[in-house]
């Protein structure tokens, strides 16, 4: 019955690169609507990979991705397109293009709806726009909408990100460490909105972390990742300190985390 | 390690003193080579003094209206060689730019096209074209198109490989096509710089079309090349003044749009 219900099964997944780098070892889990997993890991577990593996910026080598009704792994050029305008994504440096109006960011998300010719000259609708003006405005970035993506500090070009992401309409969104760059105060700013947005519009996310504190405070699931392979799979409670050992290879890295997340297990 | 970081120390110096060593051979022998001195380098002044003193000034005033028609012609032939030129160079960009190019034999083609065109000078071209169809500007301003497709393909194509990808990357992952990300994600990247080297490549082609003129491409350049031969070496200068102005105006109005863009 819960496999009938979920909204993104993964099955077996591997990516090995060019290089011969395996990113991803049969990597399996099961996504319900709603939930608000956080995937922690050190550097190089191979969180970014299968993140993009799942909106296909990287194709997987083996095992199957099914994103609703769409068989990622195998899906056309067509079918990607449909599968990545439902999933939107942040990214940790933001990645907003830096010499156009915030506005016009925010309404790249709706590209993937858009025709070629309309879409390449970005001649939206009179719709999107003020849809995309809605969302910035809850946001907070009404202020903002006219200036370019360069003049804004890093937690609000990251709340741009997040407001590009949303003007997709999607069902899932995949965030690739969206406060590594950030500091502490713009890095609650950002999960509060993220995980707030999410859960008032009914949005499943999947969020990068390497801050286990930050996991542990917002996600409704964690996946821990040691190098390429799923080590453990639980409620944020079920996570003990030995468990981010294991995680991490050793004890993680605490001058990140403040060591806030030893005081609180 | 402190003995191993030592030995490298004096090795670097080594390198140091050799290449200096080497710079300041090369300056003696081409100097040889050339027998080039500084004497007989103020043995020229003079003369050259009393030539441009004599022969050149004053220039002379009364031609101005004749020349304004090649001087204007010297503004065209820039302009467009400098818009045609990079109309087909951003097409061509796009072939020759690791980031873009739709298959790597494509992109080796394209760039080793660009490199034959641009390596090939502008002189020699003009002369080329000039057999084919005659004088006249036609003439200048193919030569200037054929070496700007030289230039500006290759500057291009280093500006399109120096995009940030993230940003292409992020606007792929909304579910935008190709040509939308080009639309949207590429080309405000590759705008400024566009930009700055079509205005570098504009006087570029003013500096240049004087040289072309002088083989028979029109323009200011065919006027100095005939006063030249005629010895009317008044006129020359006014010629040469004109372009002076040209050029210095030119750089002026580019800068300021430089600025206003960028």
């Amino acid at each position: 019955m819960r496999e009938m219900a979920s909204l993104l099964e993964i099955n077996e997944l591997s990516k090995v690169y060019a290089d011969g780098t395996a990113a991803l070892k049969n990597v399996s889990f099961s996504v319900a609507p709603g939930e608000f997993i956080a995937i922690i890991g050190p550097s190089g577990a191979g969180k970014s990979t299968l993140l993009r593996c799942i909106n296909r910026l990287v194709k997987p080598s083996g095992g199957a991705i099914r994103f609703r009704d769409i068989d990622a792994a195998a899906a056309s050029r067509r079918q990607v397109r449909l599968l990545r305008r439902q999933t939107g994504m942040i990214f940790q440096g933001y990645n907003l293009i830096q010499r156009v109006t915030v506005l016009r960011n925010v309404l790249h998300g709706r590209l993937g709806y858009m025709n070629a010719v309309s879409g390449s000259l970005g001649l939206f609708s009179r719709k999107d726009v003020a849809d995309a003006k809605a969302i910035l405005h809850r946001l907070g970035l009404t202020e903002q909408m006219f200036k370019r993506a360069d003049e804004l500090s890093g937690g609000q070009q990251q709340r741009v990100g997040i407001a590009r992401a949303l003007s997709q309409k999607p069902q899932l969104i995949l965030a690739d460490e969206p406060i590594a760059s950030l500091d502490p105060v713009a890095s609650r700013t950002i999960m509060e909105h993220l995980s707030g947005i999410c859960r008032e519009d009914g949005i499943t996310c999947i969020v990068n972390l390497h801050q286990v504190a930050m996991a542990r405070d917002y996600a409704t699931r964690i996946i821990g990742i040691h190098k390429g392979e799923v080590v453990f799979d639980g409620r944020p409670g079920e996570l003990s300190e030995e468990t981010i050992h294991r995680i991490y290879g050793a004890a993680p890295d605490w001058r990140e985390q403040g060591g806030e997340s030893l005081a609180r297990a | 390690m402190e003995n191993r970081l030592l030995a490298l120390r004096r090795q670097k110096r080594l390198q140091t003193l050799l290449f200096v060593a080497l710079a300041l051979a090369m300056v003696i022998a081409s100097a040889v080579r050339t027998e080039f001195t500084p004497y007989t380098v103020f043995q020229g002044v003079g003369e050259m003094f009393r030539f441009v003193v004599d022969d050149f000034l004053p220039p002379d005033l009364s031609t101005f209206r004749e020349l304004i028609g090649p001087a204007l012609d010297t503004i065209y032939m820039s302009y467009i060689g400098m818009v045609i030129g990079a109309i087909v160079s951003v097409v061509l960009a796009f072939l020759a730019a690791q980031t873009t190019a739709p298959h790597r034999g494509v992109q080796v083609a394209t760039r080793a096209f660009a490199s034959v065109m641009r390596n090939i000078p502008t002189l020699i071209w003009a002369i080329v074209l000039v057999a084919a169809y005659g004088l006249g500007t036609l003439v200048g301003t193919l030569a200037l198109i054929i070496t700007a497709i030289g230039t500006l393909t290759r500057a291009y194509a280093e500006i399109l490989e120096e995009i940030d990808m993230g940003q292409v990357e992020a606007v792929r992952a909304t579910g935008a096509s190709y040509f939308q990300v080009l639309g949207q994600a590429v080309i405000p990247q590759f705008f400024p710089g566009f930009v700055a080297w079509s205005l570098y490549k504009l006087e570029l082609n003013v500096r240049s079309s004087t040289i072309i003129g002088m083989v028979g491409g029109g323009g200011l350049g065919f006027v100095i090349q005939k006063g030249l031969k005629l010895f009317q070496f008044k006129e020359v200068s006014l010629a040469v003044i004109l372009v002076l102005l040209l050029v210095a105006g030119t750089e002026f109005v580019t800068s300021k749009i430089r600025e206003r863009i960028l």
